[in-house]
């Protein structure tokens, strides 16, 4: 027992001062937020300068609106009517209310230059003239609207670059505006009324049975983070042991420890010590996120933004920790296994390919579990020991499963957990002795065999 | 030296150095890897308060038979007994083992890493810095108490790596050759320790394939070959029963004397002195009478014990035919 201690502390004591664990735990949660917001920012970024365009218009009334339009990013909305229950709602506005996620999206950058393209000639050479200008990088593209483009509903868009496509959704979405407005005006009906009469309703979303509060999309936002946050961990930590062994076995300290220890003692003290250092981890970052929920959260809020809420009860805390521990022991222990099999710590990593992937396969899986939580695909998903520790956090998260459920999926983990260990020992016991080749799966089958 | 061993390690029952006791008693002990037998049938005896000498070329059987003794491994049939009892995890707590393939982790400080070490072997903390003090000075390392094992050289890792196998003061202590990449300074050091822990009674297992280093530490010796034993008893007694007659002369003429066939079986010209082996059945006294009538004259005639190189060599030779 007080070996086990030894070795316990000394995995935790010595991981928990080095640098690596100062890096890792203030870089996880950039990670998280680079894994989840950065892509789309990328996308949306608009490198070059404003989009120059042209604009032919054969129908000879649309030019001013279709520029103003083009121009403009939002109509005006008509100003606010006195009364107080508006308010509210349009600070939301109509392109926030989605999700937060989806906001992150909205906010494509496209600006536009336009000018008028008077017809010279007849429409092939003046189009042939602006194809001049196009190849000389004075324009980056125009559009002709053809005269029958009020029944009809064709523009067309002559560019250098077309695989801009929020540039091309923004134009196409505001020259319909514009050409939509003149179909009303013609028809002899006021845009403004059209507009206000037409605006859409907003679908404030309850938890049923709740306590009345509106759902702003919390759950699935803290889904995703702790979802992430295990994976992240699973996955750093599952490295770790894979290092910590190849170490271990290259150095040839094995051979000391083993005759001073039984090799299932090390194996499991080791798992242990570091199960320590990756709690602690997660402590610190639950508790930063903590004092981010309490004091940053309010202060936003207090500015004026909308910041989804969401509560974290004790129970739920439990269950966390419980199914982090069963994805930590069992993607380690194999991390463990594979590094008593291997030689050098590169070849370690070739090999855990694959269960990096089922890792990853998880987190993926987690996806469409928190858009149907109670579905059977959910519930066959979350039984599965090697996704659970992802899927089923997600569950919990976003719509609690009943308790036979979370009990059954515990408990079919953990076995597996056991048996995963049963074999791992075996394995270990033996490769870490063995030196100078990687082992053979015949050979691995055999020490599980004769161990 | 000021620090003398006895400072430090905890007085033992009075063991007499002649004492005959048995600390280490393996029964025809066979160990196979499937097909491969590594250890066949071999018994053999280590006594307390001596260094017993595990010899064998690569792949003779030493590592697999030192790995059965501090119980990393078990023998498929015949028995270990290590102070007259079975092999059991207590009785690890008092092996020191120095293994041939070693090391230690790199970003550790020597400090806590003995220490570690120690408390896998059940030796109490204070206890423990204590001692780890006293050997770091021993050995001229106390500056490097806080130093991490990457920062040092590796002959000063290998005395680290002494201290950890001695450091809960075992009373069986294996070496697995523990003087390989060591500088001649450093040889002498450990070779001190070692002398040092056998007078406090200690048995002391040396496993080697080096014969001059064997020759002279060694009290008994065993010399495996091919998983099998070809070999053992005291190094006295090894060297006498190894019936090879040689003489070692310098002397002025005699050249017929010496090139008779009939006497001498193989001549050996070095510098200004000949090695002359004797043909069978001819006594030493018997070349010395010849030559003395000629008249030559003799300065040097020696009677030359055959090394353990030469028994090595040939006994491995032998079994290699």
């Amino acid at each position: 027992m007080n070996k086990l201690l030894a070795i316990i502390k000394r995995e935790y004591v010595q991981r928990v001062r080095s640098r690596m664990f100062l890096f890792t735990t203030i870089l996880g949660p950039m990670m998280l937020v680079v894994f989840a917001v950065v892509p789309s920012l990328i996308f949306n970024i608009k490198a070059g300068g404003d989009t120059r365009i042209a604009v032919l218009d054969q129908t000879g009334k649309l030019y001013d609106r279709v520029s103003s339009s083009v121009l403009k990013d939002e109509i005006e909305t008509p100003p606010p009517a006195p009364s107080t229950d508006d308010v509210m709602l349009r600070k939301i506005g109509p392109e926030a209310k989605n999700s937060s996620i989806d906001a992150l999206k909205a906010g494509a950058q496209v600006r536009f230059q336009v000018e008028p393209a008077p017809l010279q000639g007849d429409l092939t050479s003046t189009k042939d003239a602006l194809n001049e200008r196009v190849k000389n990088g004075e324009l980056d593209g125009y559009v002709v609207i053809p005269a029958d483009v009020f029944d009809a509903g064709v523009v067309q868009f002559y560019a250098r670059n077309l695989s801009d496509v929020p540039t091309r959704d923004k134009l196409q979405e505001r020259i319909s505006r514009a050409i939509i407005e003149q179909r009303l005006l013609d028809a002899n009906i006021a845009p403004d009324v059209i507009r206000k009469k037409s605006e859409s309703v907003n679908l404030q979303p309850f938890p049923a049975g709740g306590s009345g509060k509106e759902d702003k999309g919390g759950a699935v936002i803290a889904a995703f983070i702790v979802g992430f946050l295990i994976y992240i961990t699973i996955l750093m930590y599952g490295q770790t042991i894979l290092g910590a062994v190849v170490e271990e076995k290259e150095t040839r300290i094995a051979e000391i420890l083993f005759s001073s220890v039984k090799s299932f003692t090390l194996l499991i003290g080791k798992l242990i010590g570091v199960s320590l250092v990756a709690l602690t981890q997660l402590t610190i970052w639950g508790l930063v996120l903590a004092a981010f929920a309490v004091y940053g959260v309010g202060m936003l809020i207090a500015r004026g933004m909308d910041i989804p809420e969401f509560h974290v009860q004790p129970l739920m805390l439990t269950y966390f920790v419980l199914f982090f521990l069963l994805g930590y022991f069992l993607y380690a222990t194999i991390y463990a296994l594979l590094g008593s099999i291997v030689t050098t710590a590169q070849e370690g990593g070739q090999l855990a390919v694959p269960v990096v992937f089922t890792l990853l396969a998880g987190l993926y899986l987690a996806f469409p579990v928190i858009r149907s939580p109670d579905s059977s695909f959910a519930f066959w998903i979350s039984m599965v020991p090697f996704f659970s520790p992802i899927t089923m956090v997600v569950r919990l998260v976003t719509q609690a499963p009943p308790f036979w459920q979370i009990a059954l999926s515990l408990a079919l983990g953990f076995s597996t957990v056991v048996l995963i260990m049963w074999v791992a020992a075996r394995i270990y016991r033996t490769g870490m002795l063995m030196y100078g080749k990687k082992a053979s799966i015949p050979e691995i089958m055999r020490w599980i065999r004769q161990a | 030296m000021l620090l003398k061993l006895s400072d430090f390690l905890q007085p033992k029952k009075a063991v007499n150095v002649e004492s005959r006791t048995t600390t280490l008693n393996i029964e025809h002990v066979t160990k196979r890897f499937d097909d491969f037998v590594a250890v066949n049938d071999l018994s053999l005896k280590a006594r307390a308060g001596r260094i017993f000498g595990l010899l064998g070329p690569n792949g003779a059987g030493k590592t697999t038979t030192i790995r059965m003794i501090v119980n990393i491994t078990a023998p498929d049939s015949g028995r270990i007994l290590l102070f007259g009892q079975h092999m059991t995890a207590a009785l690890q707590d008092r092996i020191g083992y120095l293994p041939e393939e070693r090391g230690l982790y790199k970003r550790m400080k020597i400090g806590e890493q003995l220490r570690f070490f120690a408390e896998l072997k059940n030796l109490d903390g204070r206890e423990a810095t204590r001692r780890i003090d006293l050997w770091l000075e021993k050995v001229k390392l106390s500056d490097w108490r806080n130093k991490k094992t990457m920062e040092l050289s590796k002959g000063m890792q290998q005395k680290v790596q002494f201290i950890a196998a001695v450091l809960h003061d075992p009373e069986l202590l294996i070496l697995d050759e523990p003087f390989t990449g060591l500088d001649p300074i450093s040889v002498a050091l450990i070779e001190g320790l070692v002398l040092e822990l056998k007078a406090a009674g200690k048995t002391i297992i040396f496993s080697t394939h080096g014969m001059e280093q064997a020759e002279r530490i060694c009290d008994d010796i065993c010399l495996l070959n091919k998983s099998k034993k070809v070999l053992d008893g005291s190094l006295r007694e090894v060297k006498s029963s190894f019936g090879r007659n040689a003489v070692a002369l310098r002397v002025d003429g005699a050249a017929d004397v010496l090139n008779d066939r009939s006497l001498v079986s193989q001549l050996q010209t070095s510098s200004d002195e000949v090695e002359a082996v004797l043909a069978e059945g001819i006594d030493s006294q018997e070349l010395l009478q010849r030559i003395l009538a000629t008249g030559a004259r003799i300065t040097k005639f020696e009677l030359v014990e055959p090394s353990l190189r030469d028994i090595f060599i040939s006994k491995v030779g032998q079994t290699n035919e």
